[in-house]
C-alpha cells in the first residue's frame, strides 16, 4: 500500500480504518510499531502513507464517546506515536526549509504536515494527554510559525480549490481553537500569539473562494476567543477594534462574484442560505458572528467604528448607484448585523441594538429603493430591502410597514426568483405579525384595498420562470387567505379554479413538499371561509374538487390521498343533512385492505371514517350494514398494531358513539374479547390509556350494569379483575382533558349507578375505586413509562407520523362526547353520590369514611360543598 | 460498535426514568483511566525527608559528620563498631538527602537495606536507629521498586517497634518511613496495617506531642487510607475514625489539610463507607472548613463532601443539613477553576437527589452563580455545570424546570451546543428536549421554541443532525421532527384550548 500512488493510498487508508475498528488494537498489536518503523525511511511518499493510516484510525477519537476501552486504546497510541510524531513534525519542518527552493518537495512535506496537524487535533481530542501539555512549547511554537509562513512556490492559481497552504493554516485554526475552549488553563500563554498571528492572517488573504474555509475558520476562531471575559484586553484598544472592522470584517461582508453568480443562476440555494441561516460556513456568517462577538463586551466602539464605515459606503453609493451599488448592500449587511442580538423565523429580530436607528435607516435608505418603479432594477438591493423589512419588522413602526405592503404587492412581480420570492415571504410574516390582545397586527380591513391585486400577483408570480412550485409563494396565499377571511369570497370562484388546476398539473409529478402542503391549506381554508357564510356552496366545491380526487385516487398518488381525505372529512362535516348519496358510493372503497396497508394513510381515512360515522350513522345502519363487519375488520386490523392501536380506538369510539345500539349488537362481545387478547399478548402503555377511555365510553353511553354485564358474560368474575387490575391501579395514566372527562364521567357511574357494586363481592371495590377517582381528579398525572417501552414510544406516540402530514385548514375542533352532559366532573360526582345516598341511607357516608384516606376524604367534602349537597 | 452500546449506558448514567436516583450520582471514576497530567493540587503520595539541619540534638554531640565514598559507607556499616556504623549510615543518609539528584538507586544496589534494617533494631543507639530510619525514609520516598526493597529487606516491623521508642526524633522518624511505605500502592499499605501499625500510630496522638510530629503521624495516617482496590478494611478504617475526627478539630494549616486528604480517600467509595464517615458527625466541621482561605484545606474538605453527596439520598441530606448548600455558591465563583469544578461536581451530585434537594438547592441561590459558570467557566467547570442542569432536568419537578429556564440557562447551553466534546454534546440535546417535553405540558412550547430560536438553538440543532456520532444526530434529529416542524406554525390556530379540567365554580 506505501508504495502504491497517492489516490490509491487513499482508498486503501479507508479500508485500513475499517479493518482497524474491528481488528485495532488488540488483532493487530504489531500495526502501531510498524507505522513508527517507516517514519525512519525518510521516503515521504511512504511517511505520507502512514500518516494518512494514522489519521483514519484516529479520526475516530473526534466523535466517540468517553469510554474505557477508548481512553485504554489513546493510551497506548500515544505511548507509542506521541513522541515519534513529534520527532517527525520538527524534522519535517527543518526539511522545509532546507527545500524552500524545491516545489515538488515542498509539496510533499506539506501534505506530511497537514496529515500531522490533524493528528494532532484528534489526538488532542478527548483530553490534554500529559504528553502534549510537555512538549506544549514545541508544538505551538511550530504551529505558530507556519501561520506566519508563506511561500510562493506554494501558492495556486487555482481560484476555487484551497491549496496545501491553506489547508494546513486552516487545520493549525482548529487546533488552536480546540486548546483555546478546551484547555484554557493551559493554553492561555500562546493564545495572545495566536490572536494576533490569526489576525494577520486574515488580513492578507485575499477575496478568492479558495481562501473560504481558512478566512471562515480564522474568524471563527477571533469570534470564540473575544467574548470570552478574560481575553477581553486583547481586544480593546480602539486601535485594534478599527483594525479588526476595518480590516477583517468589512472585506468580509462584500458582495462577491460568486455571491452574484448565485443570485441570479441558483436562486434557490442562494435563498437558503440568506433566509433559512444555513449559511453556517460562510465568510458573511463568521463575520456576523464576530460582529456580534465583539458587541458583547464593545458594542459602543464597534457601533461607532461601523456607522463611519455605513456612511462612507453609502456615500460612495450616491455617487454612482449604477457602478457602486455593492456599496449599499454591505452597508445594509453591516447594519442588519450589527443590530440583530437575537433573531426567529417567527418574529423576525427579536433584540436589537439600541444604538442603531433602525426606523430612521429604513426611511432613508430601504423605502427609496422600493418605491421606485423600475422593480426589476437592482435587483439585489431590491432583495436586500425586502430582507430588511423582514427581519426588522418588529422595530419597525406599524405606519411604515403598512406603507410598505402595496411596494412588496409590486415586488411579485419581479422578473428576479430571489426578488419575488422575498417579497411574498415578507408578506407572508407581515400577515402573521401579532398585535395587542393576540389579534394578527394587520387586520383584514386595512389590506382590503389591496384584495384584489395582491391575489391577482401572487398567483401570477406562480407563472413566472423558475417559480411554478414555489412554495413561499403558496404560503403567502394561503397566509392571505387565512387574514382576509370572508373578504375573499367575491374571488373564490377564481381562486379554486387556479388552485385546482395547480393540483392537476402538480399530481402528475409531486416534487416540492412544503408547497403541495401548503396548496391543500388554502384548500381548506376556501372551502371553511366559504362554507361558513353559506354552507350550500359546499356542493359547488365538490363539484370543483371531485373530479381531479378522483383521478389521484384512481393513479394513486401516493403522496396526495391522505390529503385527499382530509379535505373529504372537512367537506363531509360541512353537509349539515344528511350524508349524500357520492359520499356513500365511496364508503366501501374505503374499507379496501390495500389503502390500510400504507402507514401514512391511516390517520387520514380514520378521521373520513370517523366523519361517515358522525355524519352519517343511520344511512350505514339502515342502508350499509353489511358493512359493518368490514368496518370492524379495519379496527381489528389497527388494534392488532402497537403503532396504529390509538387510531382503531378513535375508530371504535365513534362506533360506540354514533351507531344506533341494536346494528353493533351482535358484535359487542367479540369486539371486547378482542381486546382482551391484544392485552394479554402486549400490554403498552398507549394500549391500557385507550382501553380505558373505551370502556368508560362504552359505560356512558351502554350504561354501568350493561358494562359489568359484558365483562362477566366473557368470563365470571372478570369486571372485578379488570377493576382491580386495571381501572384502579391505571387511572392515573389518562392523558387528554376529553380523556381525562370521560373516565372521570365513566368512574361515576360505576359508583353510583351499578347495583352490583354495592351488593356483591365487588363492594370492597368501591372505595378503592372512588379513591382512584379522587386521584384522577387531584394528582398529577402518572407519565411513567415501564423501562422496556423506551425505546418504542417515540414513533408510536399519537400524533407523531413521519409519513402523515397533518393540514390544520382542515382538523376539527377537539370533540367531547359528554359535554352535553356534564359540565364539571367533580360537581357530577358529588351530585351522583348524594343521588346515590338517598337511595340507600347511611351507606354511603359509612363506606367513605372508614376505608377512604384523610387527603381523598377532605378533596371530596370540597366536591360537595361547592356542588352544595351532603351525603345522607 | 461502542456507538451502539450507548444508549443503554446513557439509561445507566443519565437518562434514567426509573425511580433510583443513585444510579444518575456521577462516581468520580466512571473512567478510572487519565490522559491528563496527575494534578499539582493533590496531596503528595511519599516524601523525602531533605532537611540541612538535623533536628536530633544528641547526633550535634558527635563528631562532625564525615564524608565517605560509597565502598567506604559499604564497608564500614557491614563492621561492628557501632561508632563507625553510625558515620556511615549519617554519610548514606546525607548522600539520600541531597536535594538534588539522590543517590537512592545507588544505595539500595550496593545492598545497604538489610544493614540499615539491623540498625533500626540496636536499640543501644538510638542516634544509629535514628540516621537508619532517616535513610530508610528516603529510599522508601523513591519509586516503587525501592519502596519494594525496604518492605522486603523486613523494615516494617522494626520500624513499627520503633514507634514506641523513649526518643521522639527516632519514634517521628519512623512514622514517616512508614508513611511512604504505605503511600506506595494499596499491597504495602495492607502490609503496613496487617503488621498491627495503626493501634501504635493512633496512641502516638496526644495533645502533648508536638505540632511537626503530629503533622508526620496525621499524614501517615492519610495514607493509610488511600486508596481503593481494595480498601483499606473496615475494621482499621474504624479505629482511625475517633482520631481523625480529633485531628479534625485542630488549628494547624497542615494537619487539618491532610485529615481532609484521608477523609477524602475514605468516602471515595459505595455508600457503606460514606456511611462510616457520616456516622462520626463529621459533617458540620467538615462544611466549617470548606470555608477555609487555605486552599490545601478548602481542596480536600470540598473533595470529602463532593464524595459524601454522591452517597444515599439520606447522607447527602446530613450534607445539605450541615449548611454545604450555604458554601458552595462562594465556591462556585471562586477564583480558582479548579475549586468551582469541585464545587459544580458536587453541586451535580445534589440535583441528582430527589425534588425536595433540588429545591433546596434553588432556595440556596445556587442556579445564578451555575448559569455563570455554564458561561464563562473554564471548559471542565462548564462540563460539570452540564451535568448538574442534566441531573437537575431528569428529577426536577415542572415547576423546577421553570425556574432553571428563568435563571437563564439556555443561553449558554445553547453556545456550548459547539463544544468538541460529544458526550456534553448530547446531554445538552438530551437536556433540551427534555425542556421542551415539560414546556408542551404547560402549553408553553411555542414560547420556548422561539426562545430557542432567538439564541441560535436552531441552527445549532439543525447543524449537529450531521453529526458523526450517530447517537447525536439521530437525537438531534428527534428534537427538530418532534418540535420544530412546520406544522408549528398554526399552534395559534388550533391551540385556543378550552382548559376545562381547572375548577369552574
Amino acid at each position: 500500500m506505501l508504495s502504491s500512488p497517492e489516490q490509491m493510498q487513499k482508498q486503501l487508508s479507508d479500508a485500513i480504518s475499517i479493518i482497524g475498528r474491528e481488528d485495532f488494537p488488540q488483532k493487530w498489536p504489531d500495526l502501531l510499531t510498524e507505522m513508527v518503523n517507516r517514519f525512519q525511511s525518510g521516503d515521504f511518499h511512504v511517511i505520507n502513507g502512514v500518516l494518512r493510516t494514522a489519521h483514519s484510525l484516529f479520526k475516530r477519537y473526534r466523535h466517540e464517546f468517553k469510554s474505557n476501552e477508548l481512553w485504554t486504546e489513546i493510551k497506548l497510541v500515544l505511548d507509542a506515536f506521541a513522541l515519534p510524531l513529534t520527532n517527525l513534525f520538527k524534522a519535517t519542518i527543518e526539511l522545509c526549509s532546507t527545500h524552500a527552493n524545491d516545489a515538488s518537495a515542498l509539496r510533499i512535506l506539506f501534505s506530511s504536515l497537514i496529515l500531522i496537524s490533524k493528528l494532532f487535533y484528534s489526538l488532542n481530542f478527548q483530553d490534554l494527554p500529559e504528553f502534549f501539555e510537555d512538549n506544549m512549547e514545541t508544538w505551538m511554537n511550530n504551529f505558530h510559525t507556519l501561520l506566519t509562513l508563506d511561500n510562493k512556490l506554494l501558492q495556486t492559481d487555482d481560484e476555487e480549490e484551497a491549496g496545501l497552504l491553506e489547508l494546513l493554516k486552516s487545520q493549525i485554526c482548529d487546533n488552536a481553537a480546540l486548546y483555546a475552549q478546551k484547555y484554557d488553563e493551559e493554553f492561555q500563554r500562546y493564545l495572545p500569539r495566536f490572536v494576533t498571528a490569526i489576525w494577520n492572517l486574515l488580513v492578507t488573504t485575499g477575496q478568492e473562494v479558495k481562501y473560504d474555509l481558512l478566512v471562515s475558520n480564522a474568524i471563527q476562531f477571533l469570534a470564540s476567543v473575544c467574548e470570552r471575559p478574560h481575553y477581553k484586553n486583547l481586544f480593546e484598544d480602539q486601535n485594534t477594534l478599527t483594525s479588526i472592522c476595518e480590516k477583517v470584517i468589512v472585506p468580509n461582508m462584500e458582495f462577491r462574484a460568486a455571491d452574484e453568480e448565485a443570485f441570479e443562476d441558483n436562486s434557490e440555494e442562494y435563498i437558503r442560505r440568506d433566509l433559512e441561516g444555513s449559511d453556517i460556513d460562510t465568510r458573511r456568517r463568521a463575520a456576523c458572528d464576530l460582529v456580534r462577538g465583539l458587541c458583547k463586551f464593545f458594542e459602543g466602539p464597534v457601533t461607532g467604528i461601523f456607522s463611519g464605515y455605513v456612511n462612507s459606503m453609502l456615500q460612495e453609493y450616491a455617487k454612482n448607484p449604477s457602478v457602486n451599488w455593492k456599496h449599499k448592500d454591505a452597508a445594509i449587511y453591516l447594519v442588519t448585523s450589527l443590530a440583530s442580538k437575537a433573531q426567529t423565523q417567527k418574529h423576525g429580530i427579536t433584540q436589537a441594538n439600541e444604538l442603531v436607528n433602525l426606523t430612521e435607516f429604513f426611511v432613508n435608505h430601504i423605502l427609496p429603493d422600493l418605491k421606485s418603479a423600475n422593480v426589476n432594477e437592482f435587483p439585489v438591493l431590491k432583495a436586500d430591502g425586502i430582507k430588511y423589512i423582514m427581519i426588522f419588522r418588529n422595530q419597525v413602526p406599524k405606519e411604515h410597514l403598512l406603507v410598505s405592503i402595496p411596494l412588496l404587492i409590486n415586488h411579485l412581480q419581479a422578473e428576479s426568483i430571489v426578488v419575488h420570492t422575498y417579497a411574498a415571504h415578507a408578506l407572508e410574516r407581515l400577515f402573521t405579525m401579532k398585535g395587542p390582545n393576540n389579534a394578527t397586527l394587520f387586520t383584514a380591513a386595512e389590506i382590503a384595498p389591496f384584495v384584489e391585486i395582491l391575489l391577482t400577483n401572487l398567483f401570477k408570480a406562480l407563472t413566472l420562470p423558475g417559480s411554478s412550485e414555489n412554495e413561499y409563494i403558496m404560503k403567502a396565499i394561503m397566509r392571505s387567505f387565512s387574514l382576509l377571511q370572508e373578504a375573499i369570497i367575491p374571488y373564490i370562484p377564481t381562486l379554486i379554479t387556479q388552485l385546482t388546476q395547480k393540483l392537476l398539473a402538480v399530481s402528475k409529478n409531486p416534487s416540492k413538499p412544503h408547497f403541495n402542503h401548503y396548496m391543500f391549506e388554502a384548500i381548506c381554508l376556501s372551502i371553511r371561509i366559504t362554507c361558513k357564510a353559506n354552507p350550500a356552496a359546499v356542493v359547488s366545491f365538490e363539484e370543483a374538487l371531485f373530479l381531479v380526487f378522483t383521478e389521484i385516487l384512481q393513479n394513486d398518488v401516493q403522496e396526495f390521498i391522505p390529503y385527499v381525505f382530509q379535505v373529504m372529512s372537512l367537506l363531509l362535516e360541512t353537509h349539515k343533512s344528511d350524508i349524500p348519496s357520492s359520499y356513500m358510493a365511496l364508503f366501501p372503497h374505503l374499507l379496501q385492505p390495500v389503502l390500510w396497508e400504507r402507514t401514512g394513510n391511516i390517520p387520514a381515512l380514520v378521521r373520513l371514517l370517523q366523519a361517515f360515522l358522525e355524519r352519517g350513522s343511520n344511512t350505514i345502519a339502515s342502508a350499509a350494514a353489511d358493512k359493518i363487519p368490514g368496518l370492524l375488520g379495519v379496527f381489528q386490523k389497527l388494534i392488532a398494531s402497537k403503532a396504529n392501536d390509538h387510531q382503531g380506538f378513535y375508530l371504535l369510539n365513534s362506533i360506540i358513539e354514533h351507531m344506533p345500539p341494536e346494528s353493533v349488537d351482535q358484535y359487542r362481545k367479540q369486539i371486547f374479547i378482542l381486546l382482551f387478547q391484544r392485552l394479554q399478548n402486549s400490554k403498552t402503555t398507549k394500549f391500557i390509556k385507550s382501553f380505558l377511555v373505551f370502556i368508560n365510553l362504552y359505560c356512558i353511553k351502554y350504561g354501568a350494569l350493561a358494562l359489568q354485564e359484558i365483562f362477566d358474560g366473557i368470563q365470571p368474575k372478570m369486571f372485578g379483575m379488570v377493576l382491580e387490575k386495571i381501572i384502579i391501579p391505571e387511572i392515573q395514566k389518562v392523558s387528554g382533558n376529553v380523556e381525562k372527562k370521560i373516565c372521570a364521567v365513566g368512574i361515576t357511574k360505576l359508583l353510583t349507578e351499578c347495583p352490583p357494586m354495592m351488593d356483591t363481592e365487588y363492594t370492597k371495590l368501591w372505595t378503592p375505586l372512588l379513591q382512584s377517582l379522587i386521584g384522577l381528579f387531584e394528582l398529577p398525572e402518572d407519565d411513567t413509562i415501564p423501562d422496556e417501552e423506551h425505546f418504542i414510544d417515540i414513533e408510536d406516540t399519537p400524533g407523531y407520523q413521519t409519513a402523515f402530514s397533518q393540514l390544520a385548514f382542515a382538523g376539527k375542533k377537539e370533540h367531547d362526547p359528554v359535554g352535553h352532559m356534564v359540565n364539571n366532573p367533580k360537581i357530577h360526582l358529588a351530585q351522583s353520590l348524594h343521588k346515590l345516598s338517598t337511595a340507600c341511607p347511611g351507606r354511603v357516608p359509612s363506606m367513605v369514611s372508614t376505608s377512604l384516606n384523610a387527603d381523598a376524604l377532605q378533596y371530596l367534602q370540597g366536591y360537595l360543598q361547592a356542588a352544595s349537597v351532603t351525603l345522607l | 460498535m461502542p456507538t451502539l452500546e450507548a444508549p443503554e449506558e446513557r439509561l445507566r448514567k443519565f437518562k434514567y426514568r426509573g425511580k433510583d436516583a443513585s444510579m444518575r450520582r456521577q462516581q468520580r471514576m466512571v473512567v478510572s483511566l487519565e490522559l491528563r497530567k496527575a494534578k499539582k493540587d493533590e496531596q503528595a503520595l511519599k516524601r523525602r525527608n531533605i532537611t540541612d539541619l538535623s533536628p536530633n540534638p544528641s547526633s550535634e554531640k558527635l563528631a562532625k559528620a564525615v564524608s565517605l565514598t560509597l565502598d567506604e559507607i559499604v564497608s564500614r556499616v557491614n563492621g561492628t563498631d557501632p561508632h563507625l556504623c553510625f558515620q556511615a549510615t549519617q554519610a548514606a543518609r546525607k548522600m539520600l538527602s541531597q536535594e538534588r539528584n539522590p543517590a537512592l538507586k545507588l544505595i539500595v544496589e550496593a545492598g545497604l537495606v538489610p544493614r540499615l534494617v539491623e540498625f533500626l533494631k540496636s536499640s543501644l543507639y538510638p542516634s544509629l536507629q535514628f540516621e537508619a530510619a532517616w535513610a530508610l525514609t528516603n529510599i522508601a520516598s523513591g519509586p516503587s521498586e525501592l519502596t519494594q526493597a525496604v518492605v522486603e529487606g523486613g523494615a516494617v516491623q522494626p520500624l513499627i517497634e520503633l514507634l514506641s521508642s523513649p526518643d521522639v526524633a527516632v519514634c517521628e522518624q519512623a512514622v514517616w518511613a512508614l508513611g511512604n511505605i504505605a503511600g506506595d500502592s494499596p499491597e504495602l499499605r495492607d502490609i503496613v496495617i496487617s503488621s498491627n501499625a495503626v493501634p501504635h500510630l493512633l496512641a502516638l496522638v496526644s495533645s502533648t506531642v508536638s505540632i511537626p510530629f503530629l503533622r508526620n503521624i496525621t499524614w501517615t495516617l492519610s495514607n493509610l487510607c488511600r486508596y481503593k482496590n481494595p480498601y483499606p478494611c473496615a475494621k482499621v478504617v474504624k479505629q482511625m475514625l475517633p482520631v481523625l475526627f480529633y485531628l479534625l478539630q485542630h488549628h494547624d494549616t497542615e494537619i487539618l489539610s491532610d485529615t481532609c486528604w484521608a477523609l477524602s480517600y475514605l468516602t471515595d467509595g459505595c455508600n457503606e463507607r460514606i456511611g462510616q464517615v457520616v456516622g462520626t458527625g463529621v459533617l458540620p466541621r467538615l462544611v466549617e472548613l470548606m470555608k477555609s482561605s487555605e486552599l490545601s484545606i478548602l481542596t480536600p474538605s470540598l473533595r470529602t463532601v463532593g464524595n459524601i453527596v454522591t452517597g444515599t439520598d439520606q447522607q447527602t441530606q446530613v450534607a445539605i443539613d450541615a449548611g454545604m448548600l450555604s458554601v458552595l455558591p462562594q465556591l462556585l465563583s471562586h477564583p480558582r477553576s479548579s475549586i468551582q469544578k469541585e464545587a459544580a461536581w458536587a453541586l451535580s451530585n445534589v440535583a441528582a437527589g430527589p425534588c425536595q434537594q433540588i429545591q433546596q438547592l434553588i432556595t440556596h441561590g445556587m442556579l445564578p452563580p451555575l448559569v455563570a459558570l455554564l458561561k464563562n467557566g473554564e471548559f471542565k467547570v462548564q462540563k460539570e455545570a452540564v451535568w448538574t442542569v442534566a441531573n437537575f432536568t431528569t428529577g426536577g419537578t415542572v415547576d423546577q424546570l421553570i425556574q432553571l429556564v428563568q435563571s437563564g440557562v439556555l443561553e449558554p447551553l445553547v453556545n456550548l451546543l459547539s463544544v468538541q466534546d460529544p458526550k456534553i454534546v448530547l446531554i445538552i440535546l438530551d437536556v433540551i428536549s427534555c425542556i421542551l417535553q415539560a414546556a408542551e405540558k404547560l402549553f408553553k412550547k411555542e414560547k420556548l421554541c422561539l426562545l430557542l430560536e432567538e439564541l441560535g438553538g436552531i441552527d445549532k440543532i439543525e447543524a449537529l443532525q450531521l453529526h458523526e456520532n450517530r447517537q447525536i444526530g439521530q437525537t438531534a434529529l428527534n428534537i427538530i421532527e418532534s418540535h420544530f416542524f412546520e406544522v408549528n406554525d398554526f399552534a395559534v390556530e388550533r391551540g385556543a384550548h378550552i382548559s376545562w379540567w381547572a375548577d369552574q365554580q
